[in-house]
C-alpha cells in the first residue's frame, strides 16, 4: 500500500512552505493533513511526510507518538474523548464515563482537560465539543452520529 | 585555542579552557560525577540530570553537563546536598529498573551498578506488580538486543543513530514513563556501525546477540589491539580468557579510543572479525592434503627453494606486520626471489565508507606501498612461497605459510595470526601503530618469522 | 467590584467575531498610532504599561520586547501561544472565539514593535472549532488588507500539555517532540529556527490594543501597583455560574467568587480552591479569606496566581482522589524527557493510588514528600516542580484526611 497526498492537500503543503522559515516545520501540519485523508498515520504516511520535511521518518514517527490525537492505528469505532480532569471530575464527569461505557461500537478515550471546566463536564467527537453533558444529553448526541 | 581560566573543585585548583564543559573536566580528572546522558562523542544532552555539582553563587545544583566553565568558578561535588541530590535522583531511575544484576549480562560494567553500590541504595521502594511493564528482549537488528526495562532513556543510542551514523534507525517513543527505545516497525537498526550502540549504552539495556551471556565481564582479560578489517586499522580492546582445559579464547573485539584513528567507534565487520580469526586454524603442516610433521615440511621446503633457485617468487599478504614483510624481503634477496603483493583483491568499492570503513581491505597494505614492494600478479615461475596471501597463483610448485586452512594440496606450514604474535603496521593515513602478542595457545603455532627463519637456516 | 472590560469589551456582543461588527465596536483603532509611533515607541509603552504576560507566569511583557534585536539582520517572528492546556483553564478561547480579531489587532502591533513580518499562532488541537473562527477572521483581515506587513498562521498542536511551555512550544513547531529545551544561562530571546522570537500569551496580546490606544496609565488605572492592570480570571467546578469573568487585579477572591460566580453550587460551604490551574497550590477556604487576586498576594499565600482560573471545591469533595485526579494528569502529562519527572511523576500517582485504595502506609507520605523535593528544581522544566508545589500543598494542609486512610 502507498499513500499519496491528495492533489489538494499538496496545494496545501505548498502554501504552507511559503509561510515558515523551514520545511521541517510543516510536520505537524501534514500529520493532520494524513489523518484526515485515511483516519490514521499510516507508516506510508510517515514517509510521504519525511519527504515533504526533510525530516528523518524515525523522526516523524517519534513526534506522531508523543501527541495523543494522532492515531498510528485504524479504529472503525466512534472516537469520544471524554474529560476527566479536576474540573469535570468535580461536575460528574464519572457518571458520564459509567453511561458511556454500557454503550458498544464506540472507543471512549479518557482525555485530559479539554478547556472547557467552565462548561463540565465536557466530551470531544470528532473535534467537536459537547458541554454540560447529562446523561440523556449523551443519548441524544450519540443518536444524532 | 581558547584561553586557560583557573577554577577550584572540591578545594582543588585547576585549570581549564574558558567554556569548555564542566563535566569533561570532572571525566577528565577522574573527578567522580555519576552521569548517564553525557558522551563525549555525543556532546550533552541533559536528560538524566545525574550530574549535578554544587555552584558557588547559584542557588540551585546545576548540572555539569550544561555548565560552561568560568574563571574562578568553585565547583562542589562531594557535599552533603549534592550526594542527597545524586542518590535521589539514581533512586528515581531505578524505580522502574528491574535490578536484577546477578542475571544481567551488563553486570560488571554498567554505570547504573556502579553508581547505586557506591551510593549504598539497594532497595527500590516500589514494589515490582507496580513497576511499568515493558518488553524485555527485543532484537533491534545487527545483533543488538534491547531489554526497554533496563534502559534509562539516556538516549545516547538515538542520538548515536541521529548524529553519528545519520541513519535513524533509533528512537524514543511514546511519552512520560511509557517512552521507549525501539526502531520502526520492520526497519531494523542496519548500519555498519551499529553495535558501537552496545558499548555506548551505559547500562545493561542493549547487549550484543553475538556476546550474550557468553561470559561474564569479569572473568574477561583486556589487551590492546588493531583491527586487521582493513586499512582504517581501527584500534581495539581484545577481550579474551583461557579457561581451566580450554584454549586461549577471544570472545569480542571493543573500540578503542583513538582520535587520530577511530575515535570511539569501530566498525561490526572489524569488531566480529575475531570470529574468523580463530574458525579454521591451519594447525598443522600438510603434504598433498596429508598431515605431516614439522620437521619433515621444513626439510621439504628447504629441498624445494634450493631446486627452485632463481625460479621463484614471493607472494605476501598485505594483512602482515611490518617487520613480518621486511624479514621476508631479506629472505628473498637471499635466495634472489622476486617478491609481489597483489592488491587488487583486497579492494572493495563497496566496503569503504567516509566514516571509517576504508575500500582497501587489508590492514597494511600502506606498508606494501610504502616499501616499493611490485603490486601486481607475478608471471608463472617454478616455485611460489605463498605468504598468507588470499589469492592462488600458477605455478610448478607452492609453498604455503597459512593462518587459516585452505582447499590446498601444496606444501602448506601454519603461521601465527596476528593476535598470536606481536609487530607493528601503518594506516592509509600513514599512522602505525604497535601490536603486542596477546593470545597464548596451549599449542602454540609458530609465527612467521619463527617458520621463515627455519626454512633459511 | 469595578466592572473591567479591556479584553471582553465584545464578549457579549452578537457575531463580534465579524469584521463588520467587530469594526463597528471599534476594532483596529489603534492601528492609527502605528504612523505615529516607531516600533521602540510601542514597546516603551507597553513596559510602561508594566503589563504582565498572562500565560501563566506573569513575567514583564515589555521587557521580553526588549530583548527582541532590531537591527534587521535575520528574521524576528512573533508567536502567540493558544495552548491553553493548563486545567481550570479557557479564557483564551472565549478571545478567539468571540473577539478574534482582537487578538490579530494586537499581533499586527506587536510585529510592529518587534519587527516580525510573520506571526504564528500556536493553537492546542482540541480547539478545532475555535480555530476555525479565528481563521475566518483572519481570512476576513487579509482580504480588508489588514495584514499587508505580517503574515499570520495557524500552528495546531495536537494533544500535549507541555507544549504550552514556550520552547517545548517551539521546538513542536520546528516539527520536533515537544520537548522543553535546556534554559539559556543569561535573558535572551525564544529561537524558531535560530531567529529571535517572542512568545507571547494570547490575552497578552490582546491586552495590546487598549494600551497602545489609551496608553500606559489608562492600563496601570487599573490593578494594584506591582500587578497592574486586569485578567481574564474564570472559574470551574463547584460554582454556580462557573465562566470567565474579567477583573482587576487586587479583586478580592471570595467576592469575585460570589458576585460572577453566585457562590457555590447547591449552597454547600467552600473547602479549598486551587487559584490558578492545577499547577498552583492549593487554597483552604480560611486561606482564600480576604484574599486578593494578584500575583504578590497569591504568592505570600503560598501559592501562585497562574493563569487565574479558579477550580473551586465544596466541602464535601475528596482531597486525595482531587489529588490523584491532578497527579494522573502529571503523569499522562510528562514529556518524560529527564529523569525526576519522568520516573516522579508516574511514581507519586501510584503511591496515592495505592493510599486511596487503603493500601498506603504512613511511610508513603513521607515518600510522597521526598518525591517532592526531588522533583523541585532539579528538572529541565518548571513542570515537575509543579507537581512538587500540588504534593506538599495538598498533603501538608489536608494531612488529616490523608493520615486517616493510612496504617
Ligand atoms: C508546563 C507549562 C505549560 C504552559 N502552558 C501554557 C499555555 O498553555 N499557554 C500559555 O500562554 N503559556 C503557557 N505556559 C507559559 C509559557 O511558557 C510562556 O511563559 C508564556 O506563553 C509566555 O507568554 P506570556 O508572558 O504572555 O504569559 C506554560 C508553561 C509551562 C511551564
Ligand atoms: S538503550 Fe541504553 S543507550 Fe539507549 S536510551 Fe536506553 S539506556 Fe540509553
Ligand atoms: S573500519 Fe576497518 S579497521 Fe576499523 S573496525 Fe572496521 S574493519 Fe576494522
Ligand atoms: S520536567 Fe518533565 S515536562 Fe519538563 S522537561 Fe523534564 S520530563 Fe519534560
Ligand atoms: S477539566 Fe474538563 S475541560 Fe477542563
Ligand atoms: S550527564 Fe548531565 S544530565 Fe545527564
Amino acid at each position: 500500500m502507498s499513500f499519496k497526498f491528495t492533489e489538494d492537500n499538496l496545494l496545501e503543503i505548498e502554501r504552507l512552505k511559503k509561510r515558515y522559515p523551514a520545511p521541517q516545520a510543516l510536520c505537524l501540519p501534514s500529520l493532520w493533513m494524513a489523518q484526515y485523508q485515511e483516519g490514521y498515520i499510516s507508516l506510508e504516511a510517515i514517509d510521504a511526510i519525511s519527504q515533504v520535511t526533510t525530516i528523518p521518518a524515525m523522526e516523524i514517527y517519534r513526534v506522531a507518538t508523543f501527541y495523543t490525537m494522532f492515531h498510528l492505528e485504524k479504529s472503525d469505532k466512534i472516537e469520544v474523548d471524554v474529560c476527566k480532569t479536576l474540573s469535570c471530575k468535580l461536575c460528574g464527569s464519572d457518571e458520564i464515563l459509567k453511561h458511556l461505557e454500557s454503550k458498544s461500537d464506540i472507543k471512549i478515550n479518557h482525555v485530559e482537560c479539554l478547556g472547557s471546566c467552565g462548561t463540565a463536564p465536557v466530551m470531544q467527537i470528532n473535534d467537536k465539543n459537547y458541554e454540560n453533558l447529562t446523561n440523556t444529553k449523551v443519548d441524544a448526541i450519540l443518536k444524532e452520529l | 585555542m581558547s584561553q586557560l581560566v583557573k577554577l577550584i573543585i572540591d578545594g582543588q585548583d585547576y585549570e581549564a579552557e574558558q567554556d569548555s564543559l564542566l563535566i569533561q573536566l570532572l571525566i577528565d580528572k577522574e573527578i567522580k560525577v555519576p552521569y548517564f546522558c553525557y558522551h563525549e562523542s555525543l556532546g550533552a544532552d541533559g536528560n538524566c540530570r545525574m550530574c549535578m555539582v554544587g555552584i558557588e553563587g547559584q542557588k540551585r545544583p546545576q548540572i555539569a553537563c550544561d555548565t560552561l566553565i568560568k574563571e574562578g568558578m568553585i565547583v562542589n561535588t562531594k557535599t552533603d546536598t549534592i550526594k542527597q541530590v545524586h542518590t535521589d535522583i539514581l533512586e528515581l531511575e531505578l524505580i522502574n529498573h528491574p535490578v536484577d544484576c546477578p542475571t544481567c549480562d551488563q553486570a560488571g560494567e554498567c554505570s547504573l551498578q556502579d553508581f547505586y553500590m557506591e551510593y549504598g541504595l539497594h532497595s527500590s521502594k516500589i514494589t515490582i506488580e507496580e513497576k511499568v511493564k515493558h518488553n524485555k528482549a527485543i532484537d533491534l537488528g545487527s545483533n543488538v538486543m534491547l531489554d526497554q526495562e533496563r534502559c534509562v532513556l539516556c538516549a545516547r543510542c538515538t542520538r548515536f543513530t541521529d548524529k553519528i551514523t545519520g541513519t535513524h534507525e533509533l528512537g524514543i517513543v511514546g511519552r512520560g514513563d511509557e517512552a521507549k527505545v525501539t526502531t520502526m516497525p520492520n526497519r531494523p537498526l542496519s548500519n555498519p556501525y551499529a553495535m558501537n550502540v552496545v558499548d555506548l549504552c551505559p547500562v545493561g539495556a542493549l547487549t550484543s546477540k553475538d556476546f550474550r551471556f557468553s561470559q561474564r565481564v569479569w572473568l574477561l582479560e583486556s589487551a590492546d589491539g588493531v583491527c586487521h578489517g582493513c586499512a582504517k586499522n581501527c584500534s581495539i580492546i581484545i577481550d579474551h580468557n583461557k579457561l581451566k582445559y580450554k584454549d586461549d579464547t577471544i570472545y569480542r573485539f571493543r573500540p578503542r579510543r583513538n582520535d587520530a584513528i577511530n575515535g570511539f567507534f569501530i566498525c561490526d565487520t572489524g569488531r566480529l572479525s575475531y570470529r574468523e580469526l580463530q574458525e579454521n586454524r591451519q594447525e598443522t603442516p600438510l603434504l598433498d592434503g596429508v598431515k605431516i610433521s614439522e620437521d619433515k615440511a621444513i626439510e621439504k621446503a628447504k629441498e624445494l627453494i634450493l631446486l627452485y633457485k632463481r625460479n621463484t617468487s614471493i607472494i605476501i599478504d598485505a594483512n602482515l606486520y611490518t617487520q613480518e614483510i621486511e624479514a621476508i624481503v631479506a629472505f628473498a634477496q637471499e635466495i634472489g626471489a622476486d617478491v609481489y603483493a597483489p592488491l587488487d583483491i583486497y579492494r572493495d568499492e563497496a566496503f569503504g565508507d567516509d566514516m571509517l570503513r576504508s575500500s582497501m581491505r587489508a590492514a597494511n597494505a600502506q606498508t606494501i606501498i610504502n616499501m616499493d614492494i611490485n603490486t601486481q600478479k607475478p608471471k608463472k615461475v617454478g616455485l611460489i612461497l605463498n605468504f598468507n596471501h588470499p589469492e592462488k597463483f600458477e605455478s610448478a610448485a607452492t609453498i604455503n605459510f597459512l593462518t587459516h586452512t585452505r582447499a590446498e594440496t601444496a606444501l602448506t606450514l601454519p603461521i601465527a595470526t596476528f593476535t598470536e604474535s606481536s609487530g607493528s603496521l601503518t594506516n592509509e593515513d600513514g599512522i602505525t601503530q604497535f601490536s603486542k602478542k596477546v593470545i597464548h595457545k596451549n599449542i602454540p603455532v609458530p609465527t612467521l618469522i619463527e617458520s621463515l627463519k627455519r626454512v633459511s637456516q | 467590584m469595578r466592572e473591567c472590560q479591556i479584553v471582553s469589551r465584545k464578549f457579549h456582543i452578537e457575531n463580534a467575531c465579524t469584521l463588520r461588527v467587530a469594526k463597528e465596536h471599534g476594532a483596529y483603532n489603534s492601528l492609527v498610532k502605528l504612523k505615529e509611533y516607531d516600533p521602540q515607541h510601542i514597546t516603551q509603552i507597553i513596559k510602561e504599561s508594566m503589563l504582565r504576560g498572562k500565560g501563566g507566569g506573569g513575567a514583564p511583557a515589555g521587557m521580553k520586547w526588549e530583548l527582541m534585536p532590531l537591527d534587521d539582520k535575520k528574521p524576528n517572528f512573533l508567536v502567540v501561544n493558544c495552548d491553553e492546556s493548563e486545567p481550570g483553564t479557557f479564557k483564551d478561547r472565549q478571545i478567539i472565539s468571540k473577539d478574534p480579531h482582537l487578538l490579530i489587532e494586537g499581533i499586527i502591533l506587536t510585529c510592529y514593535a518587534i519587527k516580525a513580518k510573520a506571526a504564528y499562532i500556536y493553537i492546542r488541537g482540541e480547539y478545532k472549532e475555535y480555530q476555525e473562527i479565528l481563521q475566518n477572521a483572519i481570512d476576513e483581515a487579509y482580504s480588508a488588507g489588514l495584514l499587508k506587513e505580517c503574515d499570520i498562521t495557524i500552528h495546531r498542536g495536537a494533544g500535549a500539555y507541555i507544549c504550552g511551555e514556550k520552547s517545548a512550544l517551539l521546538e513542536s513547531m520546528e516539527g520536533k517532540r515537544g520537548h522543553p529545551r535546556l534554559k539559556p544561562k543569561q535573558k535572551e530571546p525564544e529561537w524558531f529556527f535560530g531567529n529571535a522570537t517572542l512568545v507571547n500569551n494570547v490575552e497578552t496580546i490582546a491586552t495590546v490594543p487598549f494600551i497602545v490606544k489609551n496608553g500606559a496609565d489608562a492600563y496601570r488605572a487599573y490593578g494594584t501597583e506591582k500587578s497592574p492592570g486586569t485578567l481574564l480570571f474564570a472559574m470551574s467546578g463547584h460554582i454556580n455560574r462557573p465562566g470567565v469573568y474579567e477583573a482587576e487585579f487586587g479583586t478580592n477572591m471570595l467576592e469575585y467568587i460570589n458576585h460572577y460566580g453566585g457562590g457555590i453550587k447547591n449552597g454547600k460551604k467552600l473547602k479549598a480552591l486551587i487559584p490558578g490551574g492545577v499547577s498552583c497550590g492549593v487554597l483552604t477556604a480560611k486561606e482564600c479569606e480576604g484574599l486578593t487576586l494578584d500575583y504578590e498576594a497569591l504568592r505570600s499565600a503560598g501559592s501562585s496566581l497562574g493563569t487565574g482560573g479558579m477550580i473551586v471545591m465544596d466541602e464535601d469533595t475528596n482531597m486525595l482522589e482531587a489529588l490523584k485526579n491532578i497527579l494522573e494528569f502529571y503523569h499522562e502529562e510528562s514529556c518524560g524527557q529527564c529523569t525526576p519527572c519522568r520516573e516522579g511523576s508516574g511514581w507519586s500517582d501510584k503511591i496515592v493510588g495505592r493510599i486511596l485504595e487503603g493500601n498506603g502506609t504512613k511511610e508513603d507520605l513521607d515518600k510522597l514528600f521526598e518525591l517532592a523535593d526531588i522533583m523541585n528544581g532539579k528538572t529541565i522544566c518548571v513542570f515537575a516542580p509543579s507537581i512538587s508545589t500540588v504534593l506538599v500543598s495538598f498533603i501538608s494542609k489536608f494531612r488529616d484526611e490523608f493520615e486517616a486512610v493510612v496504617s
